[in-house]
């Protein structure tokens, strides 16, 4: 049933919406085909982000794939979690890991342990458009416990523009979305899984 | 289904224009296949995309005009919508005037609106006068008068660029006085568009055969006074040719048709200089081998209106 109202929403509504409406190109959106299982990560300075990246996901497994997003800024109130949860298909989680309980990063592993694909923002929020600010450690720690798992790198270009942060009109733009191939890493220290993504990412950028 | 076909009514006329342009295209694309072959190199490349762009965008055009009107309405207001989303994606706007964007698309579906419903002064002053009033206005109300001017004078005509001109193709469809005593709308808009589209690739066959002396080497290196001069002429006699298709006798016919070879002319160059300002080559790169919509559509832009009013003055007064 989730998956029936997702393929509607995403596959159907939203991937024509924004390729006819608003002009938004997919590139090398093949990449994702034929992956059971991986984590996209994205640049982030809209809320179309999302809706953009899930549209490009092949409806065969779209219900497997879960945005990632912030429980105090979404998780307001019992209607937004029941929309966050059934019409985003996301994961709430908590920004700070100070509740052992209710750690963020467990609640991520957790969902890789059963086989569901991550969209993820290693920004933390929506950035200021055209800045890249320096990645959270939760991404690192992530693939620290599952070293096998792909990540992707997507680039949004130019998505704010129909949408930015703190507006409720959503306009036509000519704007792109790029997928990369899975990022090899060269080792799975800290340090470096987190300046591969970024580079990774960067490189899309051009 | 039946309602969509139900009003074709494919005239003696219109069915040999069809029948033209598939014959032109095999044709096309027969030379540059075997011409590749013969000695392959960049330019038949470039040529054979930009044949097959042709000929998505032929069959896109043949169906939109042949069936249904209504549909034909739709699909030209969606070529003012993707030409002015070209606009808009190129220009750095201010963040505010974003909310002033949405009333800009929203003058599409009015202008079309008008246009079906053939009221022939309101379609006429609807933007040149009142968009030229609400826009500015619309523009002061968000408050910011930095760059304000900047914004005053591209948004208005960024739409006489890419609506009006172009509505005026809808505009012919089934405008009274366009469709009776043996008129018909849908000939003139092929008409219209033919010529049009044959004078691009007249000016460009001419300027790449035998191109020397250059009009505007700052603005667009491409355009020659050969290409420009052989362009008209041969439009000039391909119009003279296609007036089967006109209620026009002959020198009105290659009057008409020379004229509007120099407002295509005028239509491609001001776009060029648009483009050269903005710093690109194409406006994007919706269409294979001839960049974006608009790169496609700007000849178009500025022949229409020309066309209709000649027309219909040369309609009354006869």
């Amino acid at each position: 049933m989730k998956k029936i109202i997702l393929v509607i929403i995403y596959s159907f509504f939203w991937r024509n919406f924004l390729k006819i409406f608003i002009g938004l190109k997919y590139i090398n959106r093949k990449t994702l085909k034929n992956k059971k299982q991986f984590i996209l990560i994205a640049n982030h300075n809209s809320h179309m982000d999302t809706m953009a990246i899930m549209s490009a996901i092949p409806s065969r497994y779209i219900h497997k794939v879960h945005p990632i997003a912030a429980v105090d800024f979404f998780g307001g109130s019992l209607l937004n979690k029941i929309l966050m949860r059934y019409l985003v298909n996301a994961t709430l989680i908590k920004r700070d890991r100070n509740d052992t309980e209710n750690d963020p990063i467990d609640a991520m592993d957790k969902m890789i342990k059963k086989y569901r694909s991550l969209i993820l923002y290693p920004e933390g929020s929506r950035g200021s458009p055209g800045i890249m600010t320096n990645f959270k450690k939760g991404l690192a720690y992530l693939i620290q416990r599952n070293p096998n798992i792909k990540v992707i790198p997507v680039y949004l270009n130019n998505i704010y523009k129909t949408l930015p942060k703190g507006r409720k009109l959503i306009i036509p733009y000519n704007c792109s979305i790029e997928f990369g191939e899975p990022i090899q890493f060269r080792s799975f220290e800290l340090d470096d899984i987190l300046s591969d993504s970024e580079i990774a990412l960067k490189k899309l950028m051009k | 289904m039946n309602k969509i076909f139900n009003s074709i009514d494919l005239t003696y006329e219109i069915q040999w224009v069809i029948a033209i342009i598939l014959m032109i295209l095999v044709f096309a694309t027969l030379l540059f296949w075997i011409w590749s072959l013969i000695k392959p190199s960049r330019l038949v490349d470039e040529m054979q995309t930009r044949t097959r762009s042709w000929w998505v965008m032929c069959f896109i055009f043949v169906f939109a005009s042949i069936v249904n009107p209504i549909i034909t309405y739709f699909a030209l207001g969606f070529l003012s919508f993707i030409t002015l989303r070209e606009i808009y994606s190129l220009l750095s706007l201010r963040e505010m005037d974003r909310s002033v964007l949405f009333f800009c698309y929203l003058s599409i579906p009015i202008q079309y609106f008008l246009a079906f419903q053939g009221y022939y002064t309101l379609f006429l002053i609807f933007i040149p006068v009142f968009m030229f009033i609400i826009i500015p206005f619309l523009l002061v109300l968000t408050g910011e008068t930095k760059d304000i001017i900047r914004s005053m004078c591209i948004l208005p005509t960024s739409l006489m660029l890419g609506v009006f001109g172009i509505s005026h193709l809808a505009l012919l469809i089934n405008f009274p006085e366009m469709n009776s005593n043996g008129v018909s709308g849908k000939a003139l808009l092929l008409f219209l568009i033919f010529i049009t589209e044959a004078n691009d690739i007249m000016q460009f066959v001419w300027g790449k055969i035998f191109g020397k002396h250059k009009i505007l080497p700052k603005v667009s290196p491409n355009k020659t006074w050969e290409g420009f001069i052989g362009g008209v002429i041969s439009t000039g006699i391909i119009g003279y040719f296609m007036g089967f298709l006109t209620p026009l006798n002959s020198w009105q016919l290659i009057l008409l048709s020379s004229t509007i070879a120099i407002f295509g002319f005028m239509g491609d160059t001001i776009m060029s200089a648009v483009k050269r300002d903005f710093g690109v080559k194409d406006m994007s790169n919706a269409i294979p081998g001839h960049g974006g919509v608009l790169d496609r559509v700007d000849s178009l832009s500025t022949t229409a209106s020309p066309f209709f009013h000649m027309i219909y003055f040369i309609i009354i007064t006869s």
